[in-house]
C-alpha cells in the first residue's frame, strides 16, 4: 500500500505525525496559556470575582477532573497495546476513553443547564464570560479528541496505523492537563 | 500485521525508546493522580490561603507534570521538542506581564481606571429574582445576603432593571468614581489628585460653590469637564448614570459645601 511520504520520513528523527501532534501542542499551549493568563489578569485584579467563583459545584469539578485522569489513563494504556502490535486491545481502550469523553460531556452539560437555568450566563459578568469561554473551549477539544479517537480506534481493531494511537493518546493527555489547570482556576480557588 | 507496524512506525521498533517501551507502571502514576487530586480537593477546604494555593495550584502543577512525563512521554523525547514547548510558554508569560500592570493595577502615576475601580467596588451580584435567591441558598453563602441588604432596598424581584436602580445610592456612587480624585471627603485630595494639574475641584471650598450652579455640574458629571471649559481630566458619566442619579450624586456632593 502506498504510503504518503509526510508518513514514512522522518528528517528530525521524531516520526513526521508526532512531530506534528507537538507543534499542535505547542500552538495550542499559546490558544489556552493566552485565555488562562487574561483570567489570572483579571481574577487578581478583581477580588470581587471570588464571589462568581464560589457559586460553581467542585463535586462536578472533581467528578470530571477523575473522569478525564481516568480517561487518560486508559489512552496511556491503548499506547501500550498498540506498542505490542495488539491492535485490538489498543482499539478497546480507546473505546474506553471514548466513553469517558462522553461522560465528561454529559456531566459539563448538566452542570451547564443547571448553571444558566439559575441565571448565570456567559453574559453575567466577567467571571462567567471566561468560565463558558474556557470551559467551552475545552470542551471542544474533547469533542474533536472523541472523534478522531473513533477513526484511530476503527483503523487499530484491524491493526492498521497503530502508531497513531500514541499521537491521539498525545493529544489527549494535553486536554486533560488543561483541565488539570482549569479545575483549581475555576472551582478551587474561592 | 507487525511488518506494516515497523514501517509506518520506526520509532516503536527504534532508536527513541533505548529504554524498551517506557517501562513506566501506568497504573501506579493512575493511583498517584487520584492521590493528588483528593488532596487538592480537601486541603482548600482548611481555608487557608498558602494551604489552598499549594494544594490547589502546586498539586496542579505536579499532575501535569506527572501526566506530561508519563503519559505523553515527553522525558523521552528530543529535546526540541521541549524547547518548542517551552518557546510557547514564554510567549504566554511574555503576554501575561506585558499585560499585568494595565489590567492588574486600577490606577497608576497619571491615570485611574474609573471602570475596573467601580466594578471592584459593586462586586458581583448574583443573578436577580427567585432563581438568583434559590442559587444563593444552595451554595455562596452569606457575602451575598449582606450585600443584598444594603442594595436591594426596594423592587425586590422586580427584574434586573428595577433592582439595578434600587441599588444606586449616590454616596457608593461618589467612593466609587469620584472620590478617587475629588477625595472621599469632597476636599479634592483622592489618591489619582497629586497626578492631575489642575488640580480637581475641591468641594470644601466656598470658591467652588461661588463658582458654580447646578446645571454646570449635572453637565460636567454628565460629559465632562470640557464641556464646561474645565479640565478634560474630569472624565463624562453620562453613559454610567442616568439623569436622575446624576442628580442624587449632585445632592450628595452639596453635603460636602462648607
Amino acid at each position: 500500500m502506498q504510503k504518503p511520504i509526510a508518513t514514512t520520513r522522518s528528517a528530525s528523527g521524531i516520526p513526521t505525525g508526532r512531530l506534528a501532534i507537538w507543534w499542535l501542542l505547542a500552538s495550542e499551549i499559546v490558544i489556552f496559556g493566552g485565555l488562562l493568563a487574561c483570567y489570572l489578569l483579571f481574577r487578581l485584579g478583581h477580588p470581587e470575582w471570588a464571589d462568581a467563583a464560589a457559586v460553581t459545584n467542585t463535586a462536578i469539578g472533581a467528578t470530571n477532573t477523575f473522569v478525564l485522569l481516568t480517561s487518560s489513563f486508559t489512552a496511556v494504556l491503548a499506547h501500550q497495546a498498540a506498542e505490542r502490535g495488539d491492535g485490538k486491545k489498543a482499539a478497546r481502550f480507546l473505546v474506553f476513553t471514548i466513553i469517558g469523553a462522553c461522560l465528561f460531556l454529559g456531566i459539563k452539560s448538566y452542570e451547564w443547564w443547571y448553571e444558566i437555568s439559575h441565571g448565570y450566563t456567559i453574559t453575567s459578568n466577567g467571571f462567567w464570560s471566561f468560565y463558558y469561554t474556557a470551559a467551552g473551549l475545552h470542551a471542544a477539544h474533547v469533542i474533536a479528541g472523541a472523534i478522531a479517537m473513533g477513526f484511530v480506534a476503527k483503523d487499530a481493531a484491524q491493526g492498521k496505523e497503530l502508531q497513531r494511537v500514541e499521537l491521539v493518546g498525545i493529544y489527549w493527555h494535553f486536554v486533560d492537563v488543561v483541565w488539570i489547570f482549569l479545575f483549581p482556576l475555576l472551582y478551587i480557588a474561592k | 500485521m507487525t511488518e506494516h507496524i515497523d514501517q509506518t512506525a520506526p520509532h516503536d521498533a527504534g532508536e527513541h525508546h533505548d529504554d524498551g517501551h517506557h517501562d513506566v507502571n501506568y497504573a501506579k502514576i493512575y493511583v498517584a493522580l487520584l492521590v493528588l487530586l483528593v488532596i487538592s480537593i480537601l486541603g482548600p477546604e482548611l481555608g487557608i490561603t498558602w494551604v489552598t494555593l499549594i494544594t490547589a495550584f502546586g498539586i496542579a502543577l505536579v499532575k501535569a507534570t506527572m501526566v506530561i512525563n508519563n503519559f505523553m512521554h515527553l522525558k523521552w523525547e528530543k529535546n526540541f521538542i521541549k524547547w518548542a514547548l517551552v518557546v510557547s510558554l514564554l510567549f504566554v508569560a511574555l503576554f501575561f506581564f506585558g499585560v499585568a500592570p494595565d489590567v492588574m493595577k486600577h490606577d497608576g502615576l497619571r491615570w485611574v481606571n474609573d471602570a475596573a475601580i467601580a466594578s471592584v467596588e459593586r462586586g458581583i451580584e448574583p443573578p436577580h429574582g427567585e432563581e438568583g435567591e434559590h442559587a444563593a441558598e444552595d451554595g455562596e453563602g452569606e457575602d451575598h445576603a449582606e450585600e443584598g441588604d444594603d442594595t436591594t432596598v426596594e423592587g425586590e424581584g422586580e427584574g434586573a432593571t428595577e433592582t439595578v436602580a434600587a441599588a444606586f445610592s449616590a454616596p457608593d456612587a461618589y467612593s466609587a468614581t469620584c472620590a478617587t480624585c475629588h477625595g472621599p471627603n469632597g476636599g479634592g485630595d483622592g489618591p489619582g489628585a497629586a497626578a492631575l494639574d489642575p488640580q480637581p475641584a475641591s468641594f470644601a471650598t466656598t470658591e467652588f460653590w461661588d463658582e458654580v450652579t447646578r446645571e454646570s455640574m449635572v453637565n460636567v458629571i454628565q460629559n465632562g469637564g470640557a464641556a464646561e471649559g474645565l479640565s478634560a481630566a474630569m472624565p463624562a458619566w453620562g453613559a454610567l448614570y442616568s439623569d436622575d442619579e446624576i442628580q442624587q450624586i449632585v445632592d450628595y456632593v452639596e453635603t460636602f459645601q462648607p
